[in-house]
């Protein structure tokens, strides 16, 4: 481990971003090209290899705590970084990197790109901390920062659509947080720390001396998981999603879908758990297949390329909801199979965004009505799309076949058959509608003003193709992918563990 | 009784109330203050004792730990809500400057006519 790894994950990511518009200055006067793109790829890399550094450790059972100023927990901050927070960190880092070498080449025609490279660095770091801290208000500060920098990412061109979304998402968004802070307010009433070790000790002698729960306890809970589901957009709370992901620029709605997801499923993950410790599954598992139903519906109505993405990925956070609901409700599999999703989609929805955006950056058009043929141009995107369509829709040998065979297992072995029925049968209808949308965009007709297409840029291509190697290597290995799921899921159930190690580590 | 956490509790239903039955981006946006500022009341509440001094350890103090103990008003709370207050201010400051950018695009404040994003 690189001494310090922890708070230098948070930290690169975050002085990288208010560094940037120096580095762009810089560039401008010294006449070097593309230094902002170098300087924030470069910075994402080494964010990745410090995370890298703490994986061999975390793997072999020692959960790293951090103190902050050197207090001691409960009284300082601290990180905690277990398995499942590296599993979350690794995925930020890994396809963020990606995300910022395929902006470098989306990105090129804007304006004002030293803002953008600043707010995607803080995103960053937003993430990051809300990952590995292990403290609720700390949580809630990095959720602020993250959420902060993607309202305005999202606003990023200022165009009618971009602020109607932005302005959605922001007052959807600003009520969930704020809720997370009203909760986390009351759980500092009743126990008198914010520490989430201490709190999952404080709350579990709690609960077990007053029968039934205390109302606030609940009322808690009932805010924080609204909170997170807002963030992770389960059905009822899911409407600023499709707006936000359709009107941002891509490379946005490709980091929103793939990291930023990370973070709503790492607290839903946690949830049952630590630090509240109340009996949440059957609210998990209903969402989850509410979600994934409303999801896939609204996707096979959809004549806007980026927006059936958008209803695909609400559709498929269903899913990993689903999966680790059905963990808490006694099947390892369905928690394990929920968490492997989530690796899996990140993947494969961050590259189909990609694809529909070097499609949109070559015919500025993401209305299937107007695009069609373009296969003969764009063969590589096309490759990509077929790959990442086919791992969605849940087709071996890919990897989305792993994972949702995964939660199909632990629909049945948590006794709910029906479950299983339902995801086989969304899996058809996601199978459905990437059919009509791989037909109409690369297959079929050309229009006339098409025929000079040429295929996305370089740097487009690098991450598609990188992403869809993942899905493939990992769809033909899958026991690479439990390799890392498998440890992360027994750090997210084994609470005795976290706290023992967290408290009982001054 | 706990008049200060009544208050904030009406505080918080009325800026919610605010927030999703307003009919116009300022008067939400104002709604979304009047609930985070019911939050930071509650939430400074918690640390609130009546007579209490400042939780620092000084002059006589040091003499009388105990007494200090039961005396000190929790300092955590103040410290939370301070880092809030700022957070919702970004918060604030940037639904207000979007307002701005909206009524330019649209010329309307009304969120039930800004919808052009639709599915």
């Amino acid at each position: 481990m690189i001494p310090h790894a922890p708070i230098l994950a948070i930290l690169l990511p975050l002085f990288a971003a208010f560094l940037t518009p120096v580095v762009g200055i810089l560039a401008r006067r010294r006449d070097i090209k593309h230094a902002r793109e170098l300087f924030a790829t470069g910075t994402m890399i080494a964010v990745l290899v410090i995370v890298a550094s703490m994986m061999s450790e975390v793997w072999g059972g020692k959960i790293l705590v951090y103190q902050l100023g050197g207090w001691p927990p409960p009284w300082g901050i601290n990180l905690t970084v277990d398995a499942l927070a590296i599993q979350m960190a690794f995925m930020i880092a890994g396809l963020g990197t990606l995300v910022m070498i395929y902006s470098a080449a989306y990105m090129r025609r804007d304006t004002g790109l030293s803002y953008f490279y600043t707010l995607a660095l803080l995103l960053m770091a937003g993430m990051m901390g809300t990952v590995l801290t292990g403290d609720m208000f700390n949580f809630y500060v990095f959720l602020e920062i993250m959420c902060i920098a993607s309202y305005a990412l999202v606003a990023f061109r200022r165009d009618s659509n971009s602020i109607e979304a932005s302005i959605k998402y922001l007052f959807i968004s600003a009520l969930g947080t704020s809720f997370i802070l009203l909760s986390v307010a009351m759980l500092y009433g009743v126990v008198g720390s914010l520490n989430i070790a201490d709190l999952g000790a404080k709350l579990a002698i709690i609960r077990e001396a007053a029968e039934p729960v205390p109302m606030i306890l609940v009322a808690a809970l009932a805010l924080f998981v609204v909170g997170v589901m807002i963030k992770v957009a389960m059905v009822p709370f899911h409407i600023w999603l499709a707006d936000a992901f359709t009107a941002a620029p891509t490379a946005i709605s490709a980091l929103l879908a793939g990291p930023a997801a990370v973070v709503g499923i790492y607290w839903v993950a946690r949830l049952p758990y630590l630090p509240f410790g109340l009996p949440v599954g059957i609210i998990l598992v209903s969402l989850g297949l509410l979600s994934m139903i409303v999801g896939v519906l609204m996707a096979l109505t959809q004549r806007d390329f980026k927006r059936m993405l958008a209803y695909h990925v609400i559709s498929q956070k269903g899913y990993m909801v689903l999966g680790i609901g059905l963990g808490t409700l006694g099947s390892v599999l369905g928690a394990q199979g929920g968490l492997f999703h989530l690796l899996n989609h990140s993947t494969y929805k961050c590259m189909l965004f990609m694809c529909a955006g070097a499609v949109l950056f070559r015919t500025g058009s993401q209305k299937f009505d107007e695009l069609g043929g373009l296969g003969k141009n764009m063969p590589v995107t096309a490759l990509a799309f077929l790959v990442g369509a086919l791992a969605i829709s849940g087709i071996p040998p890919l990897n989305g076949f792993a994972s949702k065979y995964t939660i199909y297992l632990g629909g049945i072995e948590a006794g709910l058959p029906i479950v299983t029925a339902i995801a086989v049968l969304v899996s058809a209808l996601t199978f459905a509608s990437f059919f009509k949308a791989f037909s109409s965009v690369f297959l079929g007709q050309r229009p006339e003003r098409f025929r000079d297409i040429r295929e996305g840029p370089k740097l487009m291509l690098f991450p598609m193709l990188a992403m869809a190697a993942i899905c493939i290597v990992i769809g033909l290995l899958p026991a690479l992918g439990f390799d890392i799921v498998g440890p992360a899921q027994a750090a997210a159930e084994n609470s005795a563990g976290y706290i023992s190690q967290v408290i009982g580590g001054i | 009784m706990d008049l200060n956490y009544v208050i904030a509790m009406l505080l918080v239903a009325l800026g919610l109330y605010c927030l999703l039955l307003k009919r116009n981006l300022i008067k939400m946006v104002i709604g979304l203050a009047v609930m985070t500022d019911g939050i930071h009341l509650f939430l400074i509440s918690l640390g609130y004792r009546a007579g209490g001094v400042a939780a620092i350890v000084s002059g006589e103090w040091f003499s009388d730990l105990p007494g200090f103990a039961t005396r000190a008003v929790d300092p955590v709370p103040q410290a939370l809500v301070l880092t809030s207050i700022v957070i919702n201010i970004c918060i604030i400051a940037f639904a207000l400057s979007l307002a701005v950018q909206v009524y330019r695009h649209y010329g309307t404040l009304n969120p039930s006519k800004i919808r052009r994003l639709k599915g």
